[in-house]
């Protein structure tokens, strides 16, 4: 050993009398920069478990995990992202990503544990002291990935579209389609809200990616009313759609009806292909509407013979003989049943189940028999006045103006309703008054005000435009007959409030706000019920009822091992939950049958 | 029944005991009840949960005011005479059963009930008004409320049934 190796430590005694380079407490001290994209926040009543931030995460940094108290509801997944920080790199395309904004970084970077697992956390759940950090990285406001605007759907305007009843809605071109179609994100929440839980985020990939064969067959794999539903579904599938936190939902509706209008209904058996080998089993259906036909295609296609009994003279049942033409044109549902039709379903039309065939008859030459008979009969406020002949029901003149009976039209009407029915027959009538005097004179009175308004709020719009009167918070009281006994008119008071604070229906009136609408016929549509007197005494006893309709268990199926039921008539008006108890009864009544086979 | 009941006088008579008052609500609710349970054979099997609903609710009432009729601290009051309102005649005449045809359907049951329901709110709030503060006029009260509870229960159920959900 030197002397040299022995002197130099001490050398080093000379930087104690320098300033330190160093920082003296790191652990405490230098906060992230203000925009740092340090450690994960997560609002959790703002996320909805979209898992876009999952799916873009280019290093599977992210899993989308179920949380406790997170429960799964419409337009929520309840899965939350758990975020491993062996794999993460701080890109923050999750945060650019996010549909709600939910998912920030906070500027926080320090992290200090001896648990490896540690690093594999969930945010917002996992308590963290940066959870509440104001500083950090968050989306800047409109610097979206998608565009948040939906592609506008064409209308025919309003004094061109009351003359007639032709279709108003344009449908997209190709251009357009594409161009909506490329802002889904293919989360998929509207998936589990959609009754019949279509393939929704893979028809629109279809239609982003021009396979529109590939979209039909989706299509009708999980709907035979896909034309239909294009149309006039209820859409509840949009609500759930996680664009809508960030501007307008995608237009899962529009898109559905795209691919049915692009491909040639030629091509649409070929696409969905035969149905299986004949099972020598039969079905008897009661209605041709959404419901009936669905169960009777789904059987026809596992080779049984479906006969449906019609007791109107069309194919369609409520939506044929309860939505006017301007909304779902015939020959759209002509062609939906004529796919069905195409699987070998018969129908006998002008076939009334309990006079011209009965019941019991039904079960004697059938395995099985479905019931699907719809809400075809009008509620009536029973206000003094309702049985004046001028004073009629909803449903029956919406049947008989689709039937070509001719109805009365005078040149001035009151409807009584808020709902979409009410809304249906006075721009119906407004068409047929438009046509016979030139004008309109329609005025609809409803219960609901704007707030609580049962119709769809594009139809009240679509109503206003037309130049139909909509007035809300307006209770009936009577109908206004002159000496003469002539219909003069609807009595109303105004209603100050119709449901008490816990939301029961609990209606109190204004007595001294009193309107008298001049109306030479008044139309109710304030509900509508099932004639369910086909069933005749003895079924009727039978079935189990309940609350005034037929109670079925989960796959539809009555009280009476032999019968099945769905629809409106069970379930209430919904297209698409018609189709939905359709595939279910008919998966329930192929057990059935195949549980007869092998027991024969 | 006594010549004086079939007459109707004592029912309207201008001021009652309350104990005759109670006795009229007791057998309002008592009436109601055996009515609904007659009617249940009567309607349509799918309709008959709604009658069934209705007997229930009326004998939980009867069971209610009977019970009222009991209390040892109304008893001293029992006797004390009470202005009957202009509402009486209503009221005691929802005593009497009512013509609902041979098989009413859901809506006309309803309709019934409700306007049982709404004569009775209007006669124990009258007799409340004009009753000087104190036990009975608290009982009047109470009595509203149960009446007011059971139709707004009516009313939910009304626009169920009715309204359809406003189809």
């Amino acid at each position: 050993m030197s002397v040299r190796d022995v002197i130099s430590p001490f050398t080093a005694w000379k930087n104690v009398f320098l300033d330190p380079v160093s920082i003296k407490d790191p652990i405490n001290t230098r906060p992230g920069a203000p925009r740092y994209r340090g450690f994960h926040q997560n609002d959790l009543d703002k996320c909805i478990g979209c898992g876009t931030c999952e799916t873009i995460c280019q290093n599977a940094a992210i899993d989308m995990v179920p949380v406790e108290g997170e429960e799964v509801k419409d337009g929520d997944s309840g899965l939350r992202p758990q975020i491993d920080y062996g794999r993460c790199c701080w890109c923050a395309l999750c945060v650019d990503v996010c549909m709600t904004g939910s998912l920030t970084m906070s500027n926080e970077y320090k992290w200090v544990d001896r648990d490896p697992d540690a690093f594999r956390f969930i945010p917002g759940v996992d308590k963290k002291s940066w959870d509440d950090a104001e500083l950090g990285y968050r989306r800047p406001e409109l610097h979206t990935i998608k565009p948040g605007l939906r592609v506008d759907m064409g209308e025919v305007e309003p004094e061109e579209r009351i003359c007639n009843f032709d279709e108003i809605v344009d449908g997209y071109s190709i251009e357009q389609a594409v161009l909506e179609a490329d802002r889904c994100v293919e989360c998929g929440l509207c998936v589990a809200t959609c009754p019949t839980h279509m393939a929704i985020p893979q028809y629109i990939a279809a239609v982003r990616e021009g396979n529109y064969e590939e979209g039909l067959r989706l299509l009708y794999d999980s709907n035979p009313f896909s034309q239909v539903c294009g149309r006039i579904c209820t859409h509840k599938c949009e609500t759930a759609c996680a664009a809508r936190h960030e501007g307008d939902p995608i237009a899962i509706r529009w898109l559905k009806r795209h691919i049915t209008d692009t491909v040639p209904v030629e091509k649409y058996a070929e696409i969905i292909g035969p149905p299986d080998a004949a099972t020598g089993r039969k079905v008897a259906v009661i209605g041709a509407g959404p419901a009936g036909l669905t169960a009777a295609y789904d059987l026809a296609r596992k080779g049984h013979e479906v006969v449906v009994y019609e007791a109107q003279a069309h194919p369609g049942g409520m939506i044929r003989y309860g939505i006017p033409e301007y909304r779902l044109p015939y020959d759209v549902i002509d062609s939906e049943v004529a796919v069905i039709e195409a699987q070998g379903v018969k129908i006998n039309y002008n076939c009334r189940v309990g006079v011209d065939i009965t019941m019991e008859q039904l079960h004697n030459d059938y395995d099985a028999v479905m019931l699907t008979i719809g809400l075809h009969l009008g509620r009536s406020t029973r206000i003094p006045g309702t049985d004046h002949k001028m004073v009629t029901k909803a449903v029956d003149l919406l049947r008989d103006i689709t039937a070509g009976v001719e109805v009365e039209v005078p040149r001035r009407v009151v409807v009584i309703g808020g709902g979409n029915v009410a809304m249906d027959i006075a721009r119906s009538m407004a068409r047929l008054q438009k046509q016979k005097y030139g004008e309109v004179g329609m005025t609809v009175t409803a219960l609901e005000d704007f707030d609580h308004f049962l119709a769809d709020p594009e139809e009240v719009k679509e109503s206003f435009e037309e130049g139909i009167e909509i007035l809300d918070a307006r209770g009936p009281r009577e109908m206004i007959i002159n000496e003469n006994g002539e219909l003069m008119g609807l009595k109303t008071w105004r209603v100050i409030s119709i449901f008490d604070e816990e939301g029961r229906f609990a209606p109190s009136y204004d007595e001294n706000d009193e309107i008298d609408h001049a109306g030479d016929m008044v139309i109710e549509a304030i509900g509508q019920m099932s004639d369910v007197s086909l069933l005749g005494d003895e079924l009727t006893e039978k079935l189990e009822w309940n609350r005034g309709r037929i109670q079925v268990d989960e796959a539809g199926r009555t009280s009476e091992p032999w019968l099945w039921s769905g629809g409106d008539c069970v379930k209430g008006p919904d297209v698409v939950h018609a189709v939905a108890d359709g595939h279910k009864a008919a998966a329930s009544i192929g057990s059935y049958i195949n549980a007869r086979e092998k027991q024969s | 029944m006594t010549v004086e009941s079939k007459t109707g006088y004592k029912r309207l008579k201008p001021k009652k005991t309350l104990g005759e008052i109670l006795d009229v609500a007791i057998e309002f609710e008592q009436t109601a009840r055996d009515f609904y349970s007659a009617l249940v054979p009567k309607v349509s099997k799918q309709l008959r949960y709604l009658v069934e609903e209705l007997a229930v609710e009326e004998q939980r009432h009867f069971d209610l005011f009977s019970e009222v009729r009991a209390r040892p601290d109304l008893e001293s009051q029992i006797g004390e005479m009470v202005e009957t309102p202009a509402s009486d005649a209503r009221f005691t005449d929802c005593v009497h059963l009512p013509e609902l045809g041979e098989e009413p359907d859901d809506q006309a049951v309803l309709q019934y009930a409700l306007g049982r329901e709404q004569a009775a709110i209007e006669q124990y709030s009258a007799l409340a008004e004009t009753t000087p503060d104190g036990a009975i006029r608290e009982l009047f009260i109470f009595l509203a409320d149960e009446e007011t509870q059971h139709k707004n229960e009516l009313e939910k159920i009304y626009y169920e049934v009715v309204h359809s959900g406003g189809v």
